[in-house]
């Protein structure tokens, strides 16, 4: 193939390169003085800060009873920044006397009026700074702000306000996040709104319950938090929760029945342990487990058989537990002649150390014959049913473990 | 004759001119990307995350071949990690020293029967431990199958959360590394699917106990080149193709997946010599097979610290090995170029690392040679010399200031004004002749693996031990 040489001049670097090359160098100057003075700025400011930061630290008490006026140092934000951070910081950590005295200080100051005209008329980060900060100081006034951010087209600001709102702690903050849930749908990432609401909820679950007939999707959402949150006073609700046909609001029930124990728990959570949806069984024994009740045993052995090794697991850590009956729970787990059961009971006997403990138990019992001793004992040190094939991967497993 | 050296010259010129276009245009994507995370993370309060109870799991792989030195440390060091759900993983991985019997005694382990299901290939499993020290450990004893990827594969294999995290168990972490590292789980769970940190060198900065106490810049010349080229990769690079959804590589050092998806690609494939960049290119391919949507994502700002190699012979060895990574998985790969289902992973990401990673020696040592020659041959444009050269001297400086910028603006770890000079007046020094030395490295690389040799040389590492062991008071 001929080239021609005007084709390769064409592509050729051109004036426009030379002009690139003197661009190139100027900005390589422009990034290192950037760099430099960028630097020598910061050094200085935060050199000024710790000092003034200091000062401040000394005249703290003087500072939030008043003694040192408000108006000496509200009006310069360098110093109202340093004071808000270092109320806000102590708040976090203080006992409810100290707090409910920097709520005093933070309100007398003006500082969560300021934030409350901040999240209200800012944009972008500063308003989501304004309600990250309103949230922290827990004050109740801060609720319709932190709401209105809730309608923020900007996603990050509706976190924001959620996380904010969260913060807070309270049922009336519950009340708007659940309003503007169930108006808008679920557009924030389930997280943020499950721990805000579950903060929220805590004192007063029931708010939960009318807003349980929302979208599917939503009524995952909710039902988790009901999970984490419901306690004895919800009581025939979770009983009717444990219906629905939503399997995440069963699996919900369940935990929240470990939590609630109402008088039914037992017979509900058996009846979910049998469930079609393999995390409501797996919910339903992890409750029945908590419940620490013997009449949850025989559940606990059936769910053992469980085709899912995740429900086996549970089931067999529920049934470890039963520290004081350790001896008669084997003998059980062996008449159910279930191999995988067997192999997540000793594992989970072997991750509480109950090992040697039910070694002993067996031996010492005076309810076994010999011929039954020996049998599990045999069974407790080698892993398997006698006569039992297992498939090589679990061989392995099993020459590893201690004998 | 004159005319084919002349079109190499001008192919090389334009050559060295995408490429750093590209890497402008990265830059000024992540300058902008890097201020948002700034601001966005400045409105969280990572310490919410740990009082939550719905925090997802998240299972650490930790594993370890030979490292009786620092293990301890370590292990340790994971334990300390704030994160409210963690269970650690640590896989020996058929090591001929003392790194498990150290990891007994230090850690009270027992055998114990936990559930190991085999759905990923691994070699034999030889005994599974527990700590009675901290129940949340788990020690997988395992025979040498000579790759780090079959080592997570066993690790993988008895993992119970949704989430992995592989760490490199001579790294040492950030003590809220995982916290950030969830941030855009935490935001988007249902379609975030994998998540990369930031890989920072540890050389030269002061460490006790396991934990990072002071960050310094390394003293030889080699390891703050290395730093220079850190920071582009990850502070522009991978932040601006991860903005795009195009980031093909998480570091097998530090990097965040849903587990269910690596076990349903199988896991990481044990002949793989770059595992982590061989897994993310099948993830990107299974997802964009299954017409998910999803996003993998880069976060500056957990920040795992890793010993990079301190002499040229080991620097060597790990870019020739890099660069057979990189051919080893684009090959096998070459059927998701220029294809419609594979979208933009298919259409920009990987040609660029076929065109700019892959046969860049290639083209660069190749260029050099054709210049020499036309010097030779008296057919040289000194005109067109001068100006190549100096352009892409200059060119390539503005990307390495513009990292050390990025570095600046937003995460500023070097605090001393010494560092900050040194790292400056590397951004000028590093071209010559380290990029030309770099280059014929990864040529190596190439040639080695056209000759099938797959062989991989342990690098040298101190090790955590003996960064702490110059330090008073540094426990053993």
């Amino acid at each position: 193939m001929a080239f021609d040489s005007d084709f390769f001049h064409k592509f050729a670097p051109s004036a426009l390169v030379f002009k690139a090359i003197i661009w190139a160098i100027a900005a390589d100057f422009v990034l290192l003085a950037f760099i430099l003075l960028r630097r020598n700025y910061r050094m200085r400011y935060f050199r000024k800060r710790d000092r003034r930061v200091f000062e401040l630290r000394q005249q703290w008490d003087a500072l939030i009873s008043g003694e040192i006026p408000f108006e000496s140092w509200r009006t310069n934000s360098f110093d109202r920044r340093i004071i808000e951070d270092i109320a806000l910081d102590a708040f976090e950590a203080a006992p409810a006397d100290e707090s409910a005295r920097l709520l005093r200080f933070l309100r007398a100051a003006g500082l969560i009026e300021k934030r409350i005209f901040e999240a209200r008329t800012l944009k972008g980060w500063r308003r989501r700074s304004a309600l990250v900060a309103l949230g922290r100081t827990r004050a109740p006034e801060g609720i319709p702000a932190l709401a209105d951010a809730l309608q923020d087209r900007d996603p990050e600001a509706r976190n924001a306000a959620l996380r904010g709102l969260g913060r807070l702690g309270s049922p009336e903050a519950a009340e708007e996040i659940l309003q503007w849930v169930a108006e808008s749908g679920l557009n924030v990432p389930a997280l943020p709104l499950q721990n805000a609401l579950i903060n929220c909820c805590r004192e007063k679950p029931q708010i939960l319950l009318p807003y349980l007939h929302a979208p599917p999707k939503l009524r995952e959402v909710l039902a988790r938090v009901l999970g984490e949150v419901a306690s004895s006073s919800l009581g025939a609700d979770l009983i009717g929760l444990a219906d629905d046909e939503l399997p995440e609001l069963r699996a919900a029930a369940a935990r929240a029945m470990s939590n609630a124990q109402p008088g039914h728990a037992l017979e509900v959570l058996a009846e979910l342990s049998r469930d079609t949806v393999w995390f409501v069984r797996l919910r339903a024994v992890v409750a029945l487990g908590n419940l620490y009740d013997p009449k949850a045993l025989p559940h606990l052995l059936q769910a053992l058989t469980d085709s899912n090794r995740l429900v086996r697991m549970r089931a067999a850590e529920g049934l470890v537990d039963f520290k004081s009956e350790l001896a008669s729970i084997f003998v059980q787990v062996a008449k159910t002649q279930d191999r995988y059961g067997l192999h997540a009971f000793l594992a989970a006997l072997e991750n509480a150390g109950l090992r040697d403990t039910l070694d002993a138990e067996i031996r010492k019992s005076l309810s076994l014959s010999s011929t039954e001793v020996h049998e599990l004992l045999t069974i407790l040190r080698v892993g398997k049913f006698p006569g039992m094939q297992v498939a090589p991967a679990l061989e392995t497993l099993q020459t590893a473990a201690p004998k | 004759m004159i005319h084919v050296l002349d079109f190499a010259n001008y192919t090389l010129f334009w050559y060295y001119f995408a490429g750093n276009l590209v890497y402008l245009i990265a830059l000024l994507i992540a300058l902008k990307t890097s201020a948002a995370h700034q601001r966005r993370v400045g409105s969280y309060r990572l310490r919410w995350i740990t009082e939550s109870p719905l925090a997802p799991p998240i299972t650490l792989l930790a594993p370890a071949h030979n490292e009786e030195k620092s293990i301890r440390i370590s292990i340790r060091n994971l334990l300390e990690l704030d994160y409210p759900e963690l269970e650690i993983i640590v896989i020996n991985d058929g090591s001929e020293d003392r790194t498990l019997a150290e990891l007994q005694d230090e850690f009270k382990l027992r055998p114990v029967r936990v559930v190991y299901v085999p759905e990923v290939p691994s070699a034999a499993v030889r005994g599974l431990y527990r700590s009675d020290a901290d129940p949340r450990l788990l020690v997988i004893d395992k025979e040498a199958a000579g790759s780090k990827a079959d080592a997570v594969n066993a690790g993988l294999n008895a993992a119970t959360s949704p989430y992995v995290c592989v760490v490199d168990s001579d790294s040492v972490l950030e003590r809220d590394a995982l916290l950030r590292i969830m941030i855009p789980v935490l935001a988007d769970p249902e379609r975030v699917v994998g998540v990369g940190g930031i890989i920072r060198i540890l050389n030269g900065s002061e460490i006790r106990g396991g934990h990072l106490t002071r960050v310094r810049l390394p003293r030889k010349s080699i390891e703050v080149i290395q730093v220079i080229e850190y920071l582009r990769a990850f502070l522009i690079g991978r932040e601006a193709w991860a903005q795009g959804n195009m980031m093909m590589v998480i570091s097998g050092a530090f990097g965040l997946f849903r587990t269910d998806l690596v076990r349903a690609v199988g896991g990481y494939r044990a002949k793989a010599i770059g595992e982590d960049f061989d897994l993310v290119t099948r993830l990107h391919r299974h997802l964009l097979e299954k017409k998910v949507e999803y996003r993998i994502k880069f976060v500056p700002d957990p920040v795992c610290w890793t010993e990079a190699p301190s002499d040229l012979k080991s620097l060597g060895r790990q870019r020739a090995r890099w660069q057979k990574g990189l051919l080893d998985t684009l090959l096998p790969n070459s059927d998701m170029l220029f294809r419609r289902r594979y979208g933009r992973v298919g259409w920009i990401a990987l040609p660029y690392l076929w065109i700019f990673e892959l046969i860049a020696p290639v083209i660069e040592i190749g260029g050099i040679l054709t210049i020499v020659l036309a010097a030779a041959l008296g057919v040289l444009s000194r005109e067109f010399f001068i100006q190549f050269m100096i352009f892409g001297y200059a060119f390539a400086t503005v990307i390495s200031m513009g990292a050390v910028l990025q570095e600046e603006l937003t995460y500023k770890r070097y605090n001393d004004w010494q560092d900050v000079a040194r790292l400056v007046s590397y951004c000028f020094l590093e071209h010559i002749p380290y990029r030309q030395i770099h280059m014929f490295w990864r040529l190596q690389g190439l040639w080695q693996y056209m000759r099938g040799d797959m062989t991989w040389k342990p690098l040298e590492r101190k090790g955590l031990q003996s960064t702490a062991a110059s330090l008073p008071g540094a426990p053993r």
